[in-house]
């Protein structure tokens, strides 16, 4: 919606690993029990999202209107300086919360045994993705936001103050990638250049969805992490080759994505 | 504004002079200017742990040496660079040795990075002493009689090593598969172990070969594979944080329940190896260092008593191969000056540290006479029973680069060829 190129999403996410690592130490240490342990995990993801009020109101909205170039540069800096600060902060060794990922234990679904955890994750993901669309599609909010990206100047000219629209939005969209960076953590380690990992991937997934759309990017996720996965299984050395040319194949058949709009 | 700053330079300048004359009085301060060694330290991205361990050895060995009063009287300092890439390296590289004019340069861990160093060591006449780099090309060595540069073990000996434990202590295994980084040292690991495997069990199979990138953090579907390919063993030759990622979500889905592991580099993560989820009887190797040996050193505990203190972990190996190279420095140009206070030519300590045999803090090690390193490789199967939260070993194998490197000259596939098993 605020036509801008976040590269800086990546960070957020790391941050969101990073702090959520942290919390649940915190927890753990002032004797919470284990099985609870998502909950400071998540909270803690939520909370460090705030971060994005400050860079949207202090960086982001210089940038609005200039070429889309500075706003890459300027995310990008941000990118370079969150890494720093979350060196300077945690240090360089991958900071991880220990075993609790196997607190909740393993069921066999379909024949393959699945970390609990990781249907938690799972089913935490598709109630954030359903939250957002109910939020899109039936809250006054959402038709703002959504009415914004097709056409700033009219709602302007409706009374609709955007600079708390921007604000609202970009906050809660790094909300998302701080919580994701933290429910992911418990299955892996945070590791500083996480963030730069994760970009790459996304900019995958928006591609083959499509700029702007929020089911494009629902499918394109699907579509990147289940071709990995079949790809690993069937042919190990085609498994980032694949994404890669589904990538091509995409912008030079369909180049707006599979569900982009006309404009994107 | 500009004559009063040039003023105040005078000034401070004088100052200096002064301080320093009244210091430097008498000719027994004549031989005290600080030696300045340069270090090369990766201190970003995924090897930036391992990096930092190196430097916390380097940093440790000066304090003890300039504390017995430095080397041939003159104490020592640091210049510290970071490594990145090979080009910038390079850059750094130049400017420790023509810039601050470093007596050596000790570091490098990237074989990618180091490969480019050789030469410029070789160029510049300053002996570079390599912690964790080789000159190889895949298995290939590229400077076979270096003059300057000296070298880390061939990257393939710890999978080496793993391949002669394997037989030793996994009976029956017909398949395996393997799991590595998709880069040199993963691949060269993979087909060392291979070849040496298929030397004790002629008839293995090598089932499945996975090499994600370096830095991937979820190994999920890679697993989900190696459980469809039902292997008996799987080799992993990861060495950072995937080590333990991995280990944490083989154990989520009990893929060690079905079949046996060999873990040739994870004791550089080592402490991060939580019992939690590595279970008992994996192979594991901590390269040249094991802190908990039973038979280590008055230098190791210690060693390892402050490293605990100082930072709350255990030392990893690098901190190992840090304190050799600088070690085995010092101890070269005493050897160099034969006795006396004079400070030797830089021929002269690159003569004294071909052959030198020093005591680093996993025991002796030395130089061979081509530059490259001489140790012992420290691995066995992993155990609970220890005071720790991670696994430690026991039994602990120690075995020479003596027996699982490849000598001078050699190539390597030939040279597993021709052992007599």
């Amino acid at each position: 919606m605020q036509k801008i190129f976040n590269l800086a999403c990546g960070s957020f996410y790391a941050l969101g690993a990073y702090v959520g690592v942290s919390a649940v130490s915190w927890y753990t240490s002032a004797g919470g029990p284990a099985a609870l342990f998502v909950l400071p995990l998540a909270l803690a993801g939520l909370a460090v999202g705030a971060i994005g009020f400050v860079v949207e109101r202090g960086l982001l909205r210089f940038v609005y209107d200039r070429d889309e170039t500075f706003q890459l540069l300027l995310t990008f800096a941000v990118v370079l300086m969150m890494e720093d600060a979350i060196r300077l902060t945690w240090g360089t060794s991958p900071q991880s919360t220990s075993a609790l990922y196997l607190t909740y234990g393993q069921v066999r679904v379909l024949g393959a045994t699945a970390p609990v955890y990781n249907l938690i994750v799972i089913a935490a993901s598709l109630v954030i993705a359903l939250l957002i669309g109910g939020l899109l599609t039936r809250t006054t909010f959402g038709r703002i936001i959504r009415a914004a990206a097709d056409n700033r100047e009219m709602v302007e000219a409706l009374g609709v103050d955007l600079r708390r629209v921007y604000a609202r939005v970009f906050t809660l969209g790094t909300a998302l990638g701080t919580l994701g960076g933290a429910l992911v953590i418990p299955a892996t380690a945070a590791m500083s250049e996480m963030g730069i990992e994760l970009i790459v991937e996304a900019f995958a997934v928006v591609v083959i969805g499509g700029l702007g759309s929020m089911r494009g990017a629902f499918v394109g996720a699907l579509v990147v992490g289940v071709l990995r996965a079949i790809a690993i299984s069937v042919y190990p050395e085609l498994e980032m080759l694949l994404i890669y040319l589904i990538v091509i194949a995409v912008l030079v058949l369909r180049p707006r994505g599979l569900f982009g709009g006309a404009a994107a | 504004m500009i004559t009063t700053r040039r003023y105040f330079v005078k000034l401070v300048g004088g100052a200096a002079v002064a301080a320093g004359a009244g210091l430097d009085a008498g000719p027994t301060r004549a031989q005290a200017a600080p030696v300045k060694l340069g270090v090369l330290a990766i201190r970003a991205g995924i090897a930036a742990p391992v990096g930092t361990a190196g430097l916390r050895g380097t940093e440790w060995w000066l304090e003890r040496v300039n504390k017995a009063g430095g080397i041939l009287g003159r104490p020592v300092q640091l210049v510290v660079e970071e490594e990145s890439n090979p080009k910038d390296t390079v850059e750094r590289y130049r400017k420790l040795v023509l810039q601050d004019k470093v007596e050596a340069v000790l570091g490098g861990i990237s074989t990618g990075v180091t490969l480019a160093l050789g030469p410029v060591a070789e160029d510049l006449g300053t002996p570079w002493l390599s912690w964790d780099g080789t000159t190889q090309k895949g298995v290939d060595e590229t400077m076979p009689s270096p003059k300057w540069a000296f070298k880390s073990v061939d990257n393939e000996v710890e999978a080496i090593v793993a391949g002669i434990l394997t037989p030793k202590y996994f009976k029956g295994i017909k398949t395996v598969a393997g799991i590595g980084n998709d880069y040199s040292y993963g691949h060269d690991c993979w087909e060392s172990y291979q070849a040496v495997l298929k030397r004790y069990i002629p008839d293995v199979k090598f089932v499945l070969e996975l090499f994600p990138k370096l830095g991937v953090t979820d190994f999920t579907s890679h697993i989900a594979a190696i459980q469809q390919a039902k292997p008996d063993l799987l080799m992993c030759s990861f060495w950072s944080g995937d080590a333990t990622i991995l280990m944490k979500q083989a154990a989520a889905v009990g893929l060690f329940k079905t079949m046996k592991g060999v873990f040739t580099t994870a004791g550089g993560v080592h402490d991060s190896l939580k019992k939690e989820f590595t279970p008992e009887g994996l192979l594991l190797g901590y390269n040249t260092m094991y802190f908990d040996d039973p038979n280590g050193s008055a230098l190791l505990k210690r060693f390892v008593r402050e490293y605990k203190a100082k930072y709350n972990e255990y030392p990893p190996y690098e901190c190992d191969h840090a304190y050799f190279n600088a070690e085995s420095y010092r101890v070269a140009v005493e050897k160099a000056a034969g006795g006396g206070t004079t400070w030797p030519s830089r021929a002269a300590v690159v003569k004294a540290l071909e052959g030198i045999e020093v005591e680093s803090l996993s025991g002796r090690r030395s130089w061979r006479e081509d530059h490259v390193q001489m140790c012992n490789f420290y691995q066995g199967l992993t155990t609970h029973k220890n005071p720790y939260d991670f696994v430690t070993l026991s039994p602990l194998e120690v075995v020479s680069t003596r027996t699982a490197m490849k000598p001078a000259g050699a190539k390597l596939f030939d040279w597993i060829n021709s052992w007599k098993i």
